[in-house]
């Protein structure tokens, strides 16, 4: 992994505009002399992160006006949970940031099972570390695939979907559904893992290294690529911090910080990886930023597959997780367990508690309320696009409106996540 | 006189799962004269509708989860080039197909229905997903409930999110009936209340 | 430190009970004295109901009662809230281990609380969420308007006297 030659600041002071920190507005003097056109970049448009709206202020090809206008795709996720018991609710985080499905379960799923005290089972940590790796991968394929193809390197998108597929693929073989796997259940996971798993995955983490060489001989020393990334997008680490970034784009801009290293859950203190970190917070850093943790994942997915422990996929409280099914026919207490568990749900003690993973945004948190029964009483997430896009106006400082679109791509926002 | 179904007519693609099924409702809803009438195609008509289901160009109208599944479609393992359908329109007055995927909020409603009112006729629209279908597991203050209520539907895809080959099913019917006559859904059905 | 009405510690947390109209001050204490730099979240809460009735909103006549409890009491009757509302800071500290701070304000249906805005620029968005769907007004916010929602939405979804919505379906249980 490459390190950027340290750079001591990226600009001087701070870029946040006053008084409104996400809005950048337009300087009075071109108010009045200039020709300042106003351009709504609306909910629907080419550019394929979702339903954002941008409502741009251009002098020229200039940017000197920015307010993003989201909620369009606000769902009523939080409100939706506190009707369901804790069970049924776990179908729901994941479809909050629908491309890292996994980490939004995780986190759910570690926050009811830090205020109930259950300990999972080693096998289930583990491949819970592989599962949200592999989802991270897949996520960064994502993000290339649709970044690359807005700024005009249309084929990389094919190149990154046919990962992806393959990613698709071990999921639909373990979880059962390619996306939205809801696999993880509070106590371990919902079913032991397939037999065919584990040598189809390590096909795909002989094949994933060379897949990422070709990405990067196609971008990363490519001149069109280095004029449109280089230098753009300027976020330096005291207003990044402030500003509440976490994830790649903290990493781009010089701060070493990432949750899987400072504050290690599930598997991550016991594997082996490099947490890339640059320096320049421009564009192109958050890209060289992607690219190194996909090869990072795939070093942790490796280790995974050797070191996953055997025994149980989940805790074995039977109060919280259902009795093997064997067990129904002979043991009349695991008969009443599981009718309570399936109709009522159980009950996790009261409490609050706030839960953060280092999903392939930044920091997801889950901050849950419990009342002692069997439905949460609040739920809410933290979610890493949302604060990513008040970004935005600190980053569009002096830049083009072709800018732009590699900004907010950067940026790597999704949609369902800010608005929930 | 008993309803003829889609299959008597020729069209492939609808399964029949069991012995016996009577005319579905989009049957019953045309009714056994006018199908009969829609249905008789001179050459010229058949040469139209054949051009119309073979370069079907979509919009980019991709809202949520089930819009990376629709971006999968594009991608080279369920290549959706094979009919002619790669080319996704970023502008709605050059786009023929709406495929909506994803869940609607109230806020997305408006500028949904601006869209589909920008976009020229012939036009049909897939509900893709279970959101967009009926307001899938989000029966909330937040979201429509079944994207027909604002713009008449004339495929539903099932699924959270469907898969590729769901997707593809779903628009391998509408071409095939679209290639059969059937008009599109604005001209027999209007929205649901 | 100050403004601390009251110190929590509990499932590994701490979480410290600050007295509104001193908020700024402790939050600026905390930034500059004790380097807590980054605000990871601000949830707000209504604990309207809280220990009365298992969680689930209460319930108009427009609404649905997904869940009618029946027999599901709780086990054991939660203590009682001080008021209506709670804003949680969510602070951290970037360094060795990930340090983390719960900031606790406690307020009344109507009673505003001062932003903090101008000690973390990133307050921004999450007190216009805390507007927009429970009602809680920044006082002194430099832009607050509704964020999530239509900006001539009636109300605020999150209380737990809004009505969940949507339609009724048929053999969804409630019957």
């Amino acid at each position: 992994m490459a390190i950027a030659p340290e750079r001591a600041r990226i600009y001087e002071g701070s870029r946040i505009p006053r008084p409104i920190p996400s809005v950048l507005l337009v300087p009075p003097e071109l108010q009045e002399t200039g020709d300042v056109l106003q351009v709504n970049f609306g909910p629907n448009h080419p550019s394929t992160h979702g339903v954002l709206r941008l409502i741009v202020d251009l002098n020229g090809e200039d940017v000197v006006g920015l307010a993003a206008v989201v909620g369009y795709l606000h769902t009523g996720f939080e409100k939706n949970m506190e009707q369901k018991t804790w069970w049924k609710a776990i179908t729901y985080p994941e479809r909050i940031d629908y491309v890292s499905f996994q980490n939004n379960e995780l986190v759910f799923v570690l926050a009811i099972e830090r205020l109930l005290g259950l300990e999972t089972p080693p096998k289930a940590t583990w491949m819970r570390t592989l599962l949200c790796e592999l989802n991270r991968i897949h996520s960064h394929l994502v993000w290339l695939g649709t970044s690359a193809l807005e700024l005009g390197a249309i084929s990389l998108f094919w190149y990154a979907f046919r990962e992806r597929d393959l990613i698709l693929d071990l999921f639909e073989m373990v979880c059962g559904t390619r996306m939205h796997t809801r696999y993880f259940q509070a106590g371990g996971l919902a079913e032991d893992i397939p037999r065919g798993f584990f040598p189809e995955c390590r096909k795909f983490t002989d094949w994933m290294p060379k897949a990422i060489d070709e990405y990067e001989t196609l971008l990363t020393n490519q001149k069109i690529w280095l004029e449109r990334t280089e230098g753009i997008g300027l976020l330096s680490a005291d207003d990044a911090i402030a500003l509440g970034q976490s994830g790649p784009v903290l990493r781009a801009s010089g701060v070493d910080w990432d949750l899987r290293k400072a504050a290690p859950y599930l598997a991550y203190g016991e594997v082996d990886f490099d947490v890339p970190v640059y320096f320049n917070g421009d564009v192109y850093d958050r890209y060289r930023v992607h690219m190194d943790e996909m090869r990072q994942s795939v070093r942790i997915v490796e280790q995974c597959l050797e070191g996953m422990p055997p025994g149980p996929w989940i805790a074995d409280d039977r109060k919280v997780v259902l009795p093997p099914r064997e067990e129904l026919h002979t043991s009349m207490e695991s008969l009443i367990h599981h009718f309570k568990i399936v109709t009522e749900g159980y009950r996790v003690p009261e409490g609050e508690i706030y839960v953060c993973v280092e999903s392939p945004r930044g920091e997801l948190g889950c901050y849950v309320v419990s009342d002692g029964g069997p439905k949460p009483w609040r739920v809410k997430f933290r979610a890493p696009s949302y604060v990513a896009l008040e970004a935005t106006a600190t980053c569009m400082t002096d830049a083009l409106i072709a800018d732009m679109i590699a900004i907010v791509g950067s940026l790597d926002s999704v949609m369902g996540e800010v608005d929930r | 006189m008993a309803v003829k179904r889609l299959a008597d007519y020729g069209l492939q693609s609808e399964r029949v799962m069991w012995v016996g099924k009577g005319p579905g409702v989009f049957e019953r809803e045309v009714g056994a004269e006018e199908l009969e009438d829609r249905l008789g195609l001179t050459t010229l008509e058949k040469a139209v509708l054949w051009a119309q289901s073979r370069s079907m160009w979509p919009d980019t109208f991709g809202l949520a989860c089930c819009a990376i599944e629709m971006m999968s479609i594009v991608s080279s393992r369920y290549d959706i080039a094979r009919f002619g359908m790669e080319a996704f329109r970023s502008s709605p007055r050059q786009a023929d197909l709406l495929i909506v995927s994803g869940r609607v909020s109230h806020k997305m409603a408006a500028p949904l229905r601006q869209i589909y009112d920008q976009m020229l006729e012939p036009k049909w629209v897939i509900a893709m997903g279970a959101c967009a279908s009926s307001g899938g597991m989000f029966n909330n203050y937040a979201i429509l409930q079944g994207v027909d209520k604002i713009v008449a539907v004339d495929i539903h895809v099932p699924g959270c999110p469907p898969r590729p080959e769901a997707l593809m099913e779903g628009i391998i019917r509408l071409h095939e009936k679209v290639a059969a006559g059937v008009p599109p859904a604005y001209e027999i059905r209007g929205v649901a209340s | 430190m100050p403004g601390v009405v009251e110190t929590v510690v509990a499932h590994g947390e701490t979480t410290l009970v600050v007295d509104p109209a001193r908020l700024v001050e402790a939050c600026i204490y905390l930034r500059d004295e004790l380097d807590f730099r980054f605000l990871s979240d601000i949830s707000a809460t209504d604990y309207l109901g809280w220990g009365k009735q298992t969680a689930g909103y209460i319930g108009t006549a427009g609404g649905r009662d997904i869940n009618s409890p029946g027999s599901w009491g709780l086990q054991k009757k939660p203590e009682a809230k001080r008021k209506r509302f709670a804003m949680n800071y969510h602070v951290l500290k970037i360094g060795e281990g990930a340090e983390r701070l719960r900031v606790q304000v406690w307020l009344d249906d109507g009673e505003p609380v001062p932003t903090v805005v101008p000690v973390w620029p990133t307050a921004d968005w999450h007190e216009r969420e805390a507007w927009d769907l429970m009602g809680i007004r920044a006082a002194g916010h430099p832009n607050l308007r509704r964020i999530l929602l239509d900006d001539d939405w009636e109300g605020h979804p999150l209380r737990k006297d809004y009505p969940i919505g949507g339609e009724p379906v048929r053999f969804s249980g409630e019957e």
